[in-house]
């Protein structure tokens, strides 16, 4: 009892609840706004003609939603679990961390607005949060680098850092530089295809340096946490991250191959990211090894489930990667669906379902449960989510594909954006089954943490 | 080994010196390769249409002659936000041209056109035959053409769920890009792509036409490309032969 006092005392739960929270809600609008956008594709948008919800700003707030609504607020609500217990010391201020808080959902909003009724989208995929919102960003990030900085540094003055603590100390650094470079040197300091260089850079480093290494290195927490058990090997998980630190800020030019981007930098893309590949083995191996002998609690073990299955996405994501950022494979796959199924398999498919189960795993110990309010709720929605993003990727590769070899055969236009409707309607069938299952997890968590009874997770105790 | 678990390192080996590295190589290095490209303003974009007499040049003439009710407007609109004045001189000259195009390029951005439209042809997969008209625009796209202000940031875009813009002006005339953005099924029976109705009006004979910020983007969007377009081969077969 006194250690949980103890931990209790280390770590602020009511930034966690907020965060996980205001985490979990705009998940479920950033999926609701991917739907409203898919109807769009399908014909029957509902609300065709009114400015504010034309479907181009509709899907913007969809990714820029899902970047810094969703992804920010669920790492950030994580990290102020994860980072005290795995370092032993509190983060620099809980003032600043509540400040920070609505800082972050000042900036949403504003963002929402922003777009939907002013118009004032930046055409810098991922960060089409307006240009002057972006210093304001950088700034919050340099916050968050002290915040959770301190207790890292106090840490590593008392002995070598955990996995975890490189990865997120990695990242807190990445951060606020990528988010500067990203957004404000294609405006005010290049143009044309120098822009479209850092701009590249900027997407995929906004993946690469801050949701991947903040990911992997809750991942490293939580695993062996959940197991009760140390990693398979340190020394994997060494070439892991150095592989990654070194590579992967090389990735981005890939996103623009066959550009006026002089090739050379083209093509230290492409070879970086077949090395990243090789390095998310590693990892991958890593974490498999360490499964061995304890498969049997993924049957049971619902947030373990969802973290061995994004893992798994994962690799499936970074081995499609290998092949198609090559020079032949873009020819066909470039702007087409291939692309955005590649898209929502890493973001919604892997780190989706990672911090779900995360959030899954630390929510009843926030509000001293035992477990989950309802163990049917958990299943299915694990089961929708699951289901549902892998079968949107298949569908979205299909469809890509047929796009792809249509616009070579230089057929008319149009048969290209009618043989893809059929994709694109089970595509919105897809997107149905992930958020009923998100808004079933939604149900689940609100019922944990309102439940008045202590949810024991003994089996059949409980006469409800 | 110590040492690479340590915040400090960790901080700066692969938080700052890897991260500089690659910007660097990705972004630094062929910034560096494409320096000596003039870096053309919104307004000699528009003095080099007038120059040239491209056809963003005589489309912009077009558009005010066909709507000259709202190209007045147009001359008045006033928006904080891309930083658009009144006019007082209210004639298609370079002053009106450059102000259409950032206000026409302002709301293309807004709109999320580039979701779904790319600006870039690449040299593969047949896409000179496909975008543009052979022989008369049909060029791959290359640097210089993007060193303008309309490309900070650049506009190639991700996705094509409508065809490429950059080599537009050669393909389509004003009254299909009008119709077209008011209800893009008139012009392509299948397309996905919503109808834009806020940047039409009625008029004061009961037509439907751009309105001030329809105007702007009409503008832009058939000066994409217009840089290339050349007149048709048999036209300069006949010229040669007089």
């Amino acid at each position: 009892m006194s250690n949980t006092q103890d931990l209790k005392n280390l770590v602020n739960y009511g930034l966690v609840k907020a965060h996980v929270t205001m985490g979990l809600i705009f998940f479920i609008i950033v999926a609701l706004m991917g739907f409203l956008y898919s109807l769009q594709l399908d014909g029957i948008y509902p609300f065709s003609g009114i400015e504010f919800l034309s479907p181009g700003r509709v899907r913007m707030i969809h990714t820029a939603g899902a970047a810094y609504g969703f992804l920010v607020n669920m790492f950030t609500g994580l990290l102020y679990w994860a980072v005290p217990r795995f370092t032993g010391y509190r983060v620099l201020s809980d003032a600043l961390g509540w400040f920070m808080f609505i800082a972050l959902q000042a900036a949403v909003l504003i963002t929402v607005i922003g777009i939907l009724f002013l118009g004032q989208a930046d055409n810098v995929e991922w960060g089409e949060t307006p240009w002057w919102l972006d210093p304001i960003i950088v700034f919050w990030l340099l916050l968050h680098l002290i915040q959770f900085g301190a207790p890292l540094y106090k840490a590593s003055q008392r002995g070598p850092l955990y996995v975890s603590g490189w990865y997120i100390s990695a990242m807190l650094v990445w951060t606020p530089l990528v988010v500067f470079m990203g957004n404000l040197i294609p405006r005010f300091w290049a143009v044309g295809s120098g822009a479209g260089a850092v701009q590249s850079t900027f997407i995929h480093d906004l993946v690469g340096l801050y949701v991947t290494p903040v990911a992997w290195g809750l991942m490293y927490y939580f695993v062996p946490v959940i197991m009760k058990k140390p990693m398979w090997s340190h020394g994997l998980s060494l070439l892991g991250f150095w592989g990654l630190a070194f590579f992967y800020p090389m990735n981005g030019v890939h996103h623009f191959l066959w550009s006026p981007i002089p090739m050379f930098a083209q093509y230290s893309a492409v070879f970086a990211t077949v090395a990243v590949e090789f390095a998310v083995t590693s990892v991958l191996i890593n974490f498999m090894m360490t499964l061995r002998g304890s498969a049997e609690q993924l049957k049971y073990n619902v947030p373990l489930r969802y973290m061995y299955t994004g893992a798994i996405f994962y690799w499936i994501t970074c081995f499609q990667c290998a092949f198609h950022v090559t020079l032949t494979f873009q020819k066909v796959i470039h702007f087409t669906d291939w692309v955005t199924g590649h898209a929502h398999l890493i973001m919604f498919g892997t780190f989706g379902l990672w911090v779900l189960g995360m959030a899954e795993y630390i929510w009843p110990r926030l509000f001293g449960k035992e477990t989950m309010y309802s163990k049917g709720l958990s299943e299915g929605a694990y089961w929708l989510m699951a289901i549902g993003v892998f079968a949107m990727f298949v569908d979205l590769t299909a469809g890509g594909l047929v796009q792809g070899f249509d616009w070579i055969g230089l057929n008319p236009w149009i048969d290209s954006v009618n043989f893809s409707k059929p994709f694109w309607y089970f595509r919105s069938v897809a997107g149905l089954m992930m958020i009923t299952g998100l808004l079933m997890y939604a149900v689940n968590f609100y019922k944990t943490a309102t439940a008045g009874k202590s949810l024991s997770a003994e089996l059949k105790s409980e006469s409800v | 080994m110590g040492k690479m678990e340590r915040f400090a390192f960790v901080a700066l080996v692969a938080g700052i010196i890897f991260f500089l590295f690659a910007d660097f190589v990705s972004w630094a290095l062929p910034m560096f390769v494409l320096k000596d490209i003039p870096k053309k303003s919104i307004m000699d974009l528009a003095k080099e249409a007038k120059a040239k007499n491209t056809t963003a040049w005589s489309d912009f003439k077009k558009i005010a002659m066909a709507y000259p009710e709202q190209f007045k407007k147009f001359c008045e609109y006033e928006e904080p936000f891309s930083g658009a004045k009144k006019v007082s001189n209210c004639t298609p000259n370079e002053e009106t041209l450059a102000k259409a195009l950032a206000v026409g390029h302002r709301w293309y951005v807004a709109e999320g056109c580039w979701n779904c439209h790319s600006q870039m042809v690449r040299p593969v997969s047949n896409e000179t035959l496909r975008f543009g008209i052979p022989g008369v625009s049909n060029h791959v796209s290359y640097p210089s053409e993007y060193n303008n202000e309309l490309q900070a940031p650049v506009l190639w875009g991700t996705k094509r769920v409508g065809q490429d813009l950059i080599r537009e002006a050669a393909v389509h005339n004003l009254g299909w890009q009008a119709a077209h953005l008011y209800k893009p099924t008139s012009t392509s029976p299948g397309s996905v792509m919503p109808g834009y109705p806020w940047y039409f009006e009625k008029d004061s004979k009961g037509r439907i036409v751009p309105n001030e910020r329809g105007i702007a983007l009409l503008t832009y969007i058939m000066w994409l490309g217009s840089w290339e377009v050349k007149p048709p081969k048999d036209f300069r077969l006949e010229a040669a032969a007089k």
